[in-house]
């Protein structure tokens, strides 16, 4: 046998044991989700039959309203970020006027206020405008979050592309507003994709708002929601696993589709302290 | 109205550009009102005993007196700090030894199919992660009590999360290996991005696997592992949604952890104040470490 066949088994092997240790819960998970208690107690270990995809309607009833409010609010939270974000990263951009980089600095400066340490008083604040236990409270943090970092991102990208692009269109009299929708939005379609995946993952990650701010269960999003879920679902392990298969399914297919996008939001995310 | 007034902006620069002004306008009021103000607010009342709607009295810094001697603030931060050594040695080394391996393999098509499996945990959200390891330490039922049992260890199965000697290595072991994490991907695109030709002069010379990781890999690594770093302080100050999943900071306060100390005074014990001064505490910690690094970095890139 070559040294590289040697190499490559060997370090398939352990790759292998790694890929497995870290996948077995969700493995588990799978297989746990389409048995009845009867099933998962005699074949614990194993995938059995018949199938009881009875489960996921079981669960469907209780996570569905989970799964419509997340999406709800990162709809909502993505259109709020895409009316600002990219019109003041344009400005940030390609305009230069006085007080600049101080304005700038003070939306980076938000970077560093990490959203967890001013949860109380932003929590104050909601309640004295009378808006906690409503979609509106969920949606907001996010939309202010994913602002910041829009705008940050999207500067830098935008600052990049070549002025060139811009100066044809200009000497045909496009002004400020033509050459941003026209020019600019779809030039930077990759960082928009980028802001609006993390502002999916920040819905589908953010879990103590949601579990602070509201008390309606259909307003809760998935994370509050699904941990809620699973304090009603004790030792009912069919519907248990199968409500956690279908709070996953959409980050998911996100991951699956668009998983350039994905790692970078994850990365840009995590980088941004969030 | 807005479009013509960047118009002008652009062409005559010499006049102020109020368009310019009036496109950030919506974004710094929203962020007046929902960043610059709470975080403001938190710090202020943070010298007050804070009764949201009732009449709030100065009390100087009385709440930060508290703190000094509140023994179970201290112990959080005992709790994040071996969850911080901890974040930063057994959750790296899986991670590299992985990245290593997938760099090892000699096909495109493995590397890949293997890199997809290792991240695709990734891919689910976290709370689903936290719940599953919830079941894994389930006493009765739980996959790791069964396994035991079953390989007739019975005398080691536990109450992992329930015992206040074993919480906090339970919660620290979810999601075990790591490997789909930050760190894997900041290491494999690492090692990804040194140059092939380094790697041959290296065997030529006769450099073993070990040599060429410690002479090549880990110093190509260093800048990424010196911001991975950061990022564990940073991220370890605001640790919470895993233990409050699991323990709520119990057995005993055995996982107490300092955001769950902060929420638990403002929502149990309705000291908001008191709560005000946790989160300002945690804010400059955070900010102290990221000034911190902001100037080491600036100084190692000089």
């Amino acid at each position: 046998m070559s040294r590289t066949r040697r190499t490559n088994l060997v370090a398939g092997a352990a790759l292998s044991v790694l890929a497995f240790a870290g996948l077995f819960p969700y493995l588990f998970m799978l297989a746990a989700s389409v048995k009845d208690n009867e099933q998962f107690f005699a074949s614990y270990w194993s995938p059995a039959w018949p199938v009881h995809l009875d489960n996921y309607a079981v669960a469907w009833e209780q996570v569905s309203p989970y799964l419509f409010t997340s999406f709800v609010v990162a709809g909502l939270a993505i259109a709020g970020t895409l009316v600002l974000a990219p019109a003041a990263a344009f400005v940030f951009a390609r305009y230069r006027f006085p007080g600049r980089g101080a304005l700038f600095g003070l939306i980076a400066a938000l970077l560093m206020v990490p959203s967890i340490t001013s949860l109380i008083p932003l929590f104050v604040l909601m309640r004295d405008l009378g808006i906690l236990d409503s979609r509106l409270v969920l949606i907001i943090p996010h939309v202010t979050g994913n602002t910041v970092f829009g705008i940050v991102i999207m500067r830098t990208y935008m600052a990049q592309i070549p002025e060139e692009i811009f100066e044809a269109a200009r000497v045909d009299g496009a002004g400020g507003v033509r050459l941003f929708l026209a020019f600019m939005l779809p030039l930077a379609r990759p960082v928009i994709g980028t802001v609006a995946l993390m502002t999916v993952l920040g819905v589908w990650n953010d879990y103590f708002w949601p579990l602070l701010t509201v008390q309606t269960d259909e307003f809760r999003t998935i994370p509050a929601g699904l941990a809620f879920f699973a304090n009603q679902n004790v030792q009912q392990w069919g519907p248990l696993f199968a409500g956690y298969v279908l709070a996953s399914l959409p980050l998911l297919a996100l991951f699956t589709f668009l998983s350039k996008w994905f790692l970078a939001g994850i990365q840009g995310g995590i980088v941004s302290g969030k | 109205m807005r479009g013509s007034s960047i118009v002008t902006s652009t062409k005559a620069r010499r006049r102020l550009p109020w368009g310019v002004y009036l496109v950030l306008l919506p974004t710094f009021a929203l962020l007046a009102a929902f960043a610059y103000y709470p975080a403001l607010n938190g710090m202020v009342h943070s010298l007050f005993e804070w009764r949201p709607g009732f009449e709030s009295p100065f009390v100087g810094f009385e709440n930060y007196l508290t703190m000094l001697g509140d023994d179970l603030w201290w112990a959080s931060f005992r709790n994040i700090g071996v969850i911080f050594v901890w974040a930063v040695t057994l959750m790296w080394v899986f991670p590299l030894l992985a990245a290593e391996l997938v760099m090892s393999l000699s096909s495109e098509r493995l590397r890949f199919v293997f890199r997809t499996l290792l991240i695709l945990p990734l891919a689910f959200p976290a709370v689903v992660n936290v719940l599953l390891w919830q079941f894994m330490y389930d006493p009765r039922d739980g996959v790791i009590n069964s396994l035991l049992r079953a390989v007739g260890l019975d005398g080691v199965a536990a109450n992992w999360i329930g015992d206040p000697d074993t919480a906090l290595v339970a919660l620290m072991t979810i999601g075990f290996p790591w490997v789909a994490s930050l760190p894997f991907l900041v290491f494999l695109s690492a090692l990804q991005n040194v140059p092939a030709e380094i790697y041959q002069a290296a065997e030529v010379d006769g450099a073993g696997r070990l040599r060429r990781f410690w002479s090549i890999d880990l110093p190509m690594m260093l800048r990424d592992v010196k911001l991975l770093f950061v990022l564990a302080v940073i991220s370890v100050l605001q640790y919470g949604m895993q233990a409050h999943i699991m323990t709520k900071g119990g057995p005993d306060n055995a996982t107490q952890v300092p955001v769950l100390r902060m929420l638990d005074a403002a929502f149990l014990d309705t000291s908001w104040g008191y709560a005000a001064t946790l989160g300002t505490v945690l804010f400059a910690l955070t900010l102290g470490v990221s000034l911190v690094s902001l100037v080491l970095g600036r100084k190692a890139g000089a």
